[in-house]
């Protein structure tokens, strides 16, 4: 690289790159600060508020975030139209029913810094409630994030002999009834 | 004016003087000045007491001295890199040419502005330039299928240079 001209090297540096994150069962606020962490350009060494060095991130898969606990009824999302009596809220169940990737994109909106330049970076962040993405995008990928939470597997993903092989205590007998 | 008005360079030397021997970077330095006029009258005293002592101190300046009709002496130093500096030393004492003479002479021929960074290197990085592909192993790539269960990852290779 020591070969190249200021300028390829400088082009190479500051290069963008795409990244592509599966959101497939991961809880949201984890994706949105692996997001945020990335469109801002914090994970280069060269970082610097004022020097435009955020990346591209595509988040698919929207549609299919985990929240944990009993977020899905309880966490509210409110906003005001601005007329009088304008108050809505709504559960996170009923906005990710309206818009798949609402979610994501608030949580992202929220993390990054308050200034000229997080519409910017939201205009980087390209959100998709399925895998299905366009062409264009799909070509520009450069590197897949890993999963921030390990998925575990349902019991009807394991198969019979993995089931018998698991260590148990002891077996209940026949006629053993469960309180 | 500003310095964002003004005009700015960056810190470097003409073609790296000084790293092996260091060449004076002044080439000729000539003097034009008046027999008669009153304002050349420190030109006069200069050129009588010590303009061939400075000559004979600095053998790789070519010293030229022009007696002309002029309204106002003149010093014209020509530099290796082709910047022409004139001073006018209208009215100045010999000591006063004197101090002028050697900053002259001390100076390279690169504009006197506002200068950018007080460091320069020609070698800013040792170990390669960060881009976004150091450090970013191959494996990383994107899989848009699942990989088949039985095939293994290539490991990432270490490179020796």
């Amino acid at each position: 690289m020591s070969s190249f001209t200021k300028a390829a090297q400088q082009w190479a540096t500051f290069a963008r790159s795409w990244y592509l994150i599966d959101a497939k069962m991961q809880p949201p606020g984890k994706i949105a600060t692996m997001c945020a962490i990335r469109l801002q350009g914090k994970h280069k060494p060269i970082y610097h508020a004022l020097s435009d060095c955020g990346d591209h991130v595509v988040v698919m898969n929207t549609r299919h975030i985990a929240f944990s606990g009993n977020k899905w009824e309880q966490k509210v999302y409110s906003s005001h139209t601005g007329y009088p009596g304008g108050f809505k809220q709504m559960t996170a169940a009923q906005l990710h029913q309206k818009d798949p990737t609402a979610i994501i994109k608030l949580a992202v909106y929220g993390m990054l810094p308050r200034n000229l330049s997080r519409r910017t970076m939201m205009q980087r962040l390209q959100l998709f409630p399925d895998d299905v993405i366009p062409e264009e995008i799909l070509n520009n990928l450069t590197e897949e994030l890993p999963q921030p939470r390990n998925v575990p597997r349902r019991l009807n993903e394991y198969t019979q002999e993995e089931i018998e092989a698991f260590p148990s205590l002891w077996t209940p007998p026949e006629d053993f009834k469960m309180k | 004016m500003t310095s964002r008005g003004t005009p700015s360079r960056f810190l470097k030397s003409v073609l790296q003087n000084g790293v092996g021997r260091y060449v004076c970077q002044i080439k000729r330095i000539s003097l034009v000045f008046s027999k008669d006029a009153q304002t050349s009258l420190g030109a006069r005293e200069f050129i009588e007491d010590k303009v061939v002592d400075f000559a004979k101190q600095n053998p790789g300046i070519v010293v030229y001295v022009t007696p002309q009709r002029c309204r106002i002496p003149k010093i014209i130093a020509e530099y290796l890199n082709g910047t022409v500096k004139e001073e006018p030393i209208n009215s100045k004492t010999s000591e006063e040419i004197t101090q002028l003479i050697k900053k002259l002479s001390s100076q390279s021929g690169l504009e006197v502005i506002r200068i950018r960074k007080p460091i320069h290197t020609d070698s800013p990085s040792i170990q390669g330039q960060w881009h976004p592909f150091t450090n970013r192993p191959p494996s990383l790539r994107v899989h848009r299928g699942q990989l088949p269960n039985n095939q293994t990852e290539p490991q990432p290779t270490t490179s020796t240079c």
